[in-house]
């Protein structure tokens, strides 16, 4: 009986070593397919994007960004210089008067 | 204006007038193709992004210990410019990750910390604007968790498993693809300076329309 439970345990440890090194990726040699990784020139036609509307896309939303954000600093300078100017117009005919 | 703001636009101007053929002249990466080229203006983006944090966390400090009413006006504008430049870069990057990823969005760390960056500097301008009396010090104090995280962002991909290339990249580009870089990011760095400038501008005319009315008042 004992040593019937010994050698359901070293079978049991066995199993259990060889489902711990199936489980282990492969160290050296394994394919980029095998790792989870296809190259994106390999990938089936339906599969690949065409890379030009994002490239214009992002190209077009930086200087439209750009664009807008020099408009309102710009009109925001304007407007306050405005009323600077309009105050010290106010200031000085207040002395004078 | 000061003097040199002029010159300084017109050459700006001129180099991202010209940047889409010094991009164009600049020869495919093997493996992503065309899409790489959003590299020359994600990345420019990207750094100045980094570099406006830094400059307003560093303004903040030394607005919380000297109280120099400058200093508080440099990290406002550089707040702002964070904010943008970060836009630029986390929809530049989804749109460059789609096709030399596959995903639109990783949440690996280097993303990840960009993006709280970019929210830390949006919570910084929404204090300015709607928290009233008292917030440019509590701004200020925000700013500068934003700076903290820089560092962190920068070295993110050398430390941690990302699919976003390390910094090593830039160090290893021939002239063929450093040389369009190098000519972005000045002209970004430009611009940076310019937009600099404008903005700081802006807060010293509404620092002197405030004395104006209490001059009124008085």
């Amino acid at each position: 009986m004992t040593r019937l439970t010994a050698l359901l345990g070293i079978i049991l440890l066995a199993l259990g070593q060889a489902t711990v090194l199936f489980a282990q990726a492969p160290q050296s040699g394994g394919t980029l397919q095998q790792e989870g990784f296809t190259p994106i020139d390999q990938l089936p036609p339906q599969d690949q994007l065409p890379a030009a509307p994002l490239l214009i896309s992002a190209y077009v939303f930086v200087v439209a960004v750009l664009f807008v954000y020099l408009f309102s600093v710009a009109r925001r300078l304007a407007s306050v210089q405005q009323q600077v100017s309009r105050l010290e117009g106010d200031i000085k005919r207040g002395k004078r008067a | 204006m000061a003097k040199w703001f002029y010159p300084v636009a017109g050459l700006c101007a001129l180099m991202f007038a010209l940047s889409p053929f010094v991009i164009a002249s600049a020869p495919y990466e093997s493996t992503m193709g065309l899409v790489q080229k959003i590299f020359y203006y994600h990345m420019p983006a990207a750094w100045l992004f980094l570099i406006a944090a830094v400059v307003c966390g560093v303004a903040s400090v030394r607005f919380l210990i000297s109280g120099a009413p400058r200093q508080d006006r440099v990290a406002w504008a550089a707040a702002e410019l964070t904010c943008l430049f970060g836009l630029i870069a986390l929809v530049t990057g989804p749109l460059w990750a789609r096709k030399a990823w596959g995903v639109w969005w990783q949440w690996d760390v280097r993303l990840t910390a960009s993006l709280m960056g970019w929210l830390v500097s949006c919570a910084y301008l929404l204090l300015r604007r709607y928290g009233g009396p008292g917030s440019d010090k509590l701004a200020a104090g925000l700013a500068l968790f934003g700076a903290a995280n820089v560092p962190f962002i920068y070295i993110s991909v050398n430390y941690w498993r990302t699919i976003h290339p390390a910094t090593s990249v830039v160090p290893t580009l021939p002239f063929s693809m450093g040389g369009p870089l190098w000519f972005c990011v000045t002209a970004f760095v430009l611009l940076f300076v310019l937009l600099m400038s404008l903005r700081i501008r802006l807060e010293e005319q509404r620092a002197r329309l405030d004395d104006l009315y209490l001059s009124l008042d008085e």
